[in-house]
């Protein structure tokens, strides 16, 4: 069979191109290390919140040198806690669930951004850089409210952070 | 565009061997395609995915 020369370049050019996807996607999991929301949490029941460690009351908890949790819940029509405060440089897991329908968690204008399904936990861990404040919306059309359902994650200095956990709330 | 004006005459070189269709142009266009798709994709992934804050790492 004779294939012309022309057709040869692009037959190579394509699979150069599918190579140069594939190696971009690798090289993000491996390199900056991107990864998917994790499936791993386990189903959980979605009226029965108020009686969840996590979640009967949702906040942040340092739970390692650096890393810290957030447990968030979200609602028609908002996010609890509203601030979401972490500190700077530190790296920040969000379990974030609903307790009515599905609603959206989206970091504005970062890369994180899960579906919040009633039953299920969506856990996603995300490193904070300096001092910042994020708006924090809701992207699944929920009901009337929708587009007033919005939040705040607020990246706070380390001593700002500590101030807030010990002085305030007394838990 | 003259180049495959043989095709109105096949009996002629039907032997295949002496090849006269050249589609230079066709070439050009899925190059600046090719270039096109390859800077998108750099500037999608590598500068407004990736530069965001907040990538998600588990
Ligand atoms: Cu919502």
């Amino acid at each position: 069979m004779h294939i012309h020369n022309y057709e040869k370049i692009w037959l190579a050019a394509s699979v150069l191109l599918i190579l140069l996807l594939l190696g971009s996607v690798t090289y993000g999991a491996v390199g900056p290390g991107v990864a998917m929301v994790s499936d791993s949490e386990q189903a959980i029941d979605a009226g029965g919140l108020d009686d969840d460690d996590r979640f009967s009351e949702p906040r942040v908890e340092q739970v390692g040198e650096n890393e810290y949790e957030a447990y968030v819940v979200a609602y028609q029509f908002g996010f609890q806690p509203d601030p979401i405060v972490v500190p700077e440089n530190s790296t920040v897991t969000f379990y974030v669930t609903s307790r009515d329908v599905i609603h959206g968690f989206e970091v504005a204008g970062t890369n994180a951004n899960t579906m919040v399904v009633p039953g299920e936990v969506s856990k996603i861990t995300v490193e904070t850089d300096d001092r910042q404040e994020y708006g924090l919306i809701c992207n699944e059309y929920c009901g009337a409210g929708h587009h007033v359902m919005e939040g705040k994650v607020n990246v706070v200095s380390q001593a700002e952070f500590d101030d807030r956990n010990d002085g305030g709330n007394g838990e | 565009m003259g180049q495959n004006e043989t095709a109105h005459a096949p009996t002629d070189d039907a032997s295949g061997e002496t090849e006269e269709f050249d589609p230079i142009g066709t070439l050009t266009l899925i190059a600046i395609y090719f270039v096109i798709l390859v800077l998108s994709w750099v500037y999608i992934y590598y500068i407004e995915f990736l530069g965001r804050d907040l990538v998600v790492v588990g």
